[in-house]
């Protein structure tokens, strides 16, 4: 099978990697790369759990090719937070309890991460609005919502 | 599920009897045909490629026609079997004189789908169905108008 | 009781793993060599298989082995049977026919596996899977309740004389007697159909033999790790200490995840032996549509009696579970339907037969609820035409059926899912409703708000839904608790995890004994490499049985730290206290002693250990309830329908929940949350499409729809805590409690909503088109 020389930016390194043009982003950030903190769902682009920022933008990652992402930036859960020094985002998710199973939340909190950029103090509405395209199955949302909430309060306490 | 419907030919009644068991000519209308092979005078073989939304991929398939009345009517047993899924049908056409040299064709029948086409296209097959339907009539018709031109 | 830990909205453990991508679920389990597993499925809900040829897929570049069942030879058969089938019951019919690993003469749904593809990768694997060819002769379908039982039906097993999988009869007094009494009788045909649980993280096994250690481990996305290993060892002929399952951190479970076995549960370990390399298969979601189990087809036909003031007198509830194609789970969900038909109620007769059918679908198995929001549908159902025959409020002629706090523990006379009596051990099922109406305002809305609401035009209705959730039920979990010499706690128990939040409430359990940090507290669930002993995580029971065996050993550790530092610090045990990892005498807080140090000189390197003491502060114990605990709740909500575009919005949803003693009211808080969430959707948006071939028309995430943040209304919680008599902690399972009481609940605000339409709503889930047919209905 053809394969292309490709090399794309993950969480700030630079990798350099032959891909067959068939191979899903998400597949190769899964398996190529070892970032196993993105998840894949539903691989039709539904559920969101895939969901990393590609040039700062959310994408779903199950729609994508790997070859596509030549020459673009990509960052996903892992370029986020550590365990040891997490995230506001994340940090807002651990105090408002806005994870159970945490199998879509690695896609919530990059969807989450740009939305709270682009806007920095959103209401309830505009909350679930922007999240809508994330599937969870285990919270019924509302601690999501809460946590949305709450990481838009640190983050501008931070600035 | 259902498929029926009515289509005006701007043709002779004989002509298009004729046309619709030509290989050639029905390889060029349905969309996306790849071939048509003539078993018998009542059984037809080919091959299409068919899109339904997410899906694509070939069926090769198997026509049978019986129950002939020429040049008014017959029965269609269609199967077709391919990567996505499985398609069954059987139908019936009638064709009536109509004035100024037209012919009206009425068709209707009842298709069963297994597999991905079934579980995931379910939602478009009716609508892709449809059109294909159409754009194939047409064309028909177009070769028909070339033929009693 | 004073409790320092227990009842505190205490942050989670599991949550920075979780958070930053760094949690191992199963498809992260990655090996050098692996290979990679698809399956050839059948598009055909019921045919012979005539012929299956995989010679193309064999020679495929990349593909290392392919499977049929022939290939199997005497290493294919069936699956054992999960829930073995009730001896105790009087008269009742069961037969067993258990899924097969691969199919060999016959395909009984869509979706089942005919053979498996094992190749260099997940890619190759699933195009050489293209490549196999079927011959099928395909057999008329069997997916009607009522005509599968039909004496003409064709069967989807060819050796029973008929579609029947089981049948039981469960009587309470005497129903036709009270019959006889009741002015007011009522008797509706009511339809379910069924939903998937859809967990987010599709199924998924990784198997790696070690042939030179003979020893076998396998990741799976399982509720109940230990009984995979004890299966998978007798299938495979090892010794069960030969084989260890790790069910890692799993992406929701909600009862399809417990299944013994599932096929692809049996094959993955079986080909890794044969292969000697690590396999891996990951489940894709349309896999997940139709090999995974589903849940909640029933057809009732119920009859309720009730006296002029709307107190029932009797109910006889006839009804046909659809089990699908095999029924390994035996009867698990059509008893629990039988159990929860009676409610929080005080009925004293009672007649329920149901059958069970095969048919040509996916096998049922629970999934959250569990027959539950079946038989919560129907009874509240009744209840509602029963008071708009009878003129009466919808939360007083539930008032007046509750059973009362004095008549606890209440026998409901018939058995349930354990086989054991079904016994509501406690509760103030008054005192729940109550809470719930005051938190909704029920009487504020009843009375002026609807009125003038209505007057502005607006379709708005309130409903309130009680309900009660058996849970907690045997035999038996384990835990072993020990103080390590860092000073911090190691705890392992039997069951697994799915988001349920265990890492933390059962650290607060241990917090509460020992007197340590909760993260300080490491809890391991789910491998059985560390606990040998426990069943699974099913029927809302992790916080109530591992959960009292966590505190039984810990109760056990606690004894053994005092014992030890009183020696130590030379004054006796009811003098000291343990607190912030020290154990100290409390007049003289500054004269006191770590766990570590204490942990130290239990497992001595020198001297003698006294005859008769063990090493180490370390525990074992097990807890098995005498029955399951029941739990209860009334949720309530206020609607606003668009009678034209058939739109439901939720404007309050108010949950009054007793589920006994809290551990963790953020985690309780969440798991009632999503409980909902479900419930909403099996009341709504999904609903699984059949078409009359079997073939399942809405198999992907852009068909069957999830509620999303936008369909979610803020749910208000309030809790009460009556603690069940049965267990030390007074802790009632409330996993499923959420998705219970919806669609009943959901059903009667719609109602209310369209007060002056006359429609009866005898379906779940309703859809909006669904809606829009009934209200035509009315108008034709």
């Amino acid at each position: 099978m053809q394969t292309f020389q490709r090399s794309v930016t993950v969480n700030g390194e630079r990798f350099e990697r032959t891909v067959e043009p068939r191979l899903l982003l998400s597949d190769f950030l899964r398996h190529e790369l070892g970032l196993t903190g993105t998840h894949v769902g539903c691989e039709h682009g539904i559920c969101g759990a895939c969901s990393v920022l590609f040039d700062g933008q959310p994408a779903r990652s199950c729609l994508m090719f790997a070859a596509q992402a030549h020459e673009h930036e990509i960052v996903t859960v892992e370029g986020l937070g550590t365990i040891e020094n997490l995230h506001p985002v994340q940090q807002a998710f651990r105090e408002a309890h806005g994870l159970q199973c945490g199998f879509c939340t690695p896609g919530i909190l990059t969807t989450v991460t740009a939305f709270l950029e682009r806007n920095p103090n959103p209401d309830e509405n505009e909350i679930r609005e922007a999240i809508s395209g994330n599937l969870c199955r285990c919270t019924g949302y509302q601690h999501i919502v809460d946590a949305v909430k709450l990481a838009a309060k640190k983050l501008q306490a931070q600035e | 599920m259902k498929i029926e419907g009515e289509y005006t030919f701007d043709g002779p009644r004989e002509t298009l009897w004729a046309l619709v068991r030509d290989p050639d000519a029905l390889a060029a209308c349905v969309p996306g045909m790849q071939k048509v092979e003539k078993v018998s005078a009542t059984e037809f073989t080919g091959e299409i490629v068919v899109r339904i939304g997410p899906l694509g991929g070939s069926f090769s398939g198997r026509v049978l026609i019986s129950d002939e009345v020429p040049p008014v009517s017959c029965a269609l047993t269609v199967e077709g079997l391919g990567k996505i899924g499985f398609a069954k049908g059987v139908g019936r056409i009638e064709m009536q004189e109509a004035p100024e040299g037209k012919t009206l064709m009425k068709y209707s029948g009842e298709a069963q789908i297994g597999g991905k086409v079934a579980s995931v296209g379910q939602r478009l097959f009716d609508t892709v169905s449809k059109s294909m339907i159409k754009q194939g009539l047409d064309k028909l018709n177009d070769i028909l108008k070339a033929r009693a031109a | 009781m004073d409790r320092k830990y227990i009842g505190k909205r205490v942050v989670r453990n599991e949550d920075p793993r979780l958070l930053t991508g760094q949690a191992q679920f199963v498809d992260d389990v990655q090996f050098p060599g692996m290979l990679h597993a698809a399956f050839l499925r059948s598009e055909y809900a019921h045919a012979r298989v005539l012929k299956v040829d995989v010679s193309k897929a064999r020679e495929y570049p990349g593909v290392v082995a392919v499977f049929t069942a022939e290939d199997m030879g005497r290493d294919w058969f069936p699956g054992p049977p999960l829930v073995s089938p009730p001896p105790t019951v009087k008269d009742v019919i069961f037969h067993s026919r258990r899924q097969v690993p691969l199919v060999k003469d016959k395909v009984r749904h869509a979706g089942e596996a005919v053979a498996v593809v094992i190749a260099e990768s997940r890619y190759i694997a699933e195009d050489a899977a293209e490549q196999i060819e079927v011959e099928y002769e395909p057999l008329e379908v069997v997916l009607d309740l009522e005509k599968a039982l039909a004496a003409d039906s064709p069967r989807v097993h060819d050796d029973l004389e008929s579609n029947l999988a089981a049948q039981l009869f469960q009587k309470k007094g005497d129903y036709e007697a009270a019959r006889k009494e009741a002015e007011v009788v009522i008797k509706r045909r009511i339809v379910i159909e069924r939903g998937a649980a859809a967990a987010m993280e599709n199924r998924g096994i990784v198997a790696q033999w070690d042939a030179k250690g003979r020893h076998l481990t396998v990741w799976d996305t399982t509720q109940a790790p230990i009984p995979i290993r004890n299966g998978l060892a007798a299938r495979l002929g090892l010794s069960e200490s030969q084989v260890r399952v790790i069910a890692p951190f799993i992406g929701g479970g909600f009862g399809p995840k417990i299944m013994m076995f599932y096929p692809e549960e049996m094959l993955i370990p079986w080909v890794a032996m044969k292969l000697n390399r690590p396999v891996k298969w990951i489940e894709d979601r349309r896999e997940n549509f139709y090999a995974t189990t589903q849940e909640r087809g029933q057809v009732h036909d119920v009859e309720i009696a009730l006296d002029r003031d709307g107190r029932i007198l009797g109910i006889k509830d006839d009804f046909i579970h659809d089990t699908g194609a095999y029924d390994p789970y035996g009867l698990t969900i059509p008893i629990n339907t039988q159990c929860h038909v009676m409610g929080g109620y005080d009925i004293k007769n009672f007649s329920s037969e149901f059958r069970v059918a095969f048919t040509n679908r996916i096998i049922a198995t629970p999934v959250r609820g569990a027959g539950r929001p079946q038989g919560i549908f129907v009874i509240e159902r009744m209840l509602d035409l029963a008071a708009r025959e009878l003129g009466m409020d919808a939360a007083e002629i539930r008032r007046r059926n509750l059973i009362q706090p004095h008549a606890f523990p209440y026998q409901h006379e018939i058995v349930d899912q354990a086989f054991a009596p079904l016994v509501l051990d406690s509760g103030n099922y008054p005192a729940v409703l109550d809470k719930a109406l005051e938190m909704i305002g029920y009487e504020k809305f009843v009375k002026e708000e609807q009125p003038r609401l209505r007057k502005e035009g607006k379709y708005v209705g309130i409903a309130v839904a009680p309900f009660i959730e058996t849970t907690g039920i045997g035999p038996y979990e384990g835990a072993r608790v020990t103080v390590e010499t860092s000073g911090r706690v190691n705890v392992a128990t039997g069951i697994g995890t799915q988001g349920q939040g265990h890492f933390t409430s059962f650290a607060q359990v241990v917090a509460e004994q020992i007197g340590i940090k909760v993260s300080d507290v490491r809890v391991t669930t789910g491998d059985t490499s560390e606990f040998h002993w426990g069943t699974g995580t099913f029927a809302s029971r992790g916080a109530v049985v591992a959960g009292n065996a966590v505190h039984a050993a810990s109760s056990i550790v606690r004894g053994k730290i005092l014992k030890l530092a009183s020696k130590v610090l030379g004054a006796p045990e009811a003098e000291l206290e343990l607190e912030d990892g020290q154990v100290r005498i409390a007049d003289i807080p500054q004269k006191s002693v770590s766990l570590g140090e204490l942990a130290a000189l239990a497992n001595p390197l020198r001297g003698a250990v006294e005859p008769g003491t063990e090493p180490g502060l370390e525990s074992t114990a097990y807890f098995g309830p005498q029955y399951g605990a029941t739990a209860f709740g009334t949720h309530a909500m206020i609607v606003e329908t668009d009678p034209e575009t058939m739109m439901v919005k939720i404007r309050r949803y108010v949950v009054a929940e007793d589920c006994g003693t809290v551990l963790n009211p953020l985690i309780l808080e969440g798991q009632i949350h999503g409980g909902v969430s479900m419930g909403l959707g099996n009341s709504y948006y999904e609903k699984l499409h059949y078409d009359e071939n079997g073939q399942l028309l809405n198999a992907s995430f852009a068909d069957y729809l999830l509620v999303s943040s936008t369909e979610m209304p803020r749910i208000e919680v309030g809790h009460l805590e009556t603690p069940s008599p049965l267990n030390e902690l007074g802790t009632k399972g409330v996993g499923e409690a959420g998705a219970i009481p919806v669609p009943a609940l959901f059903a009667q605000a719609v109602q209310n909503a369209l007060h002056d339409r006359d429609f009866e709503i005898l379906e779940m889930p309703l859809s909006p088109n669904g809606l829009f047919e009934l209200l035509n209905k009315e108008t034709e």
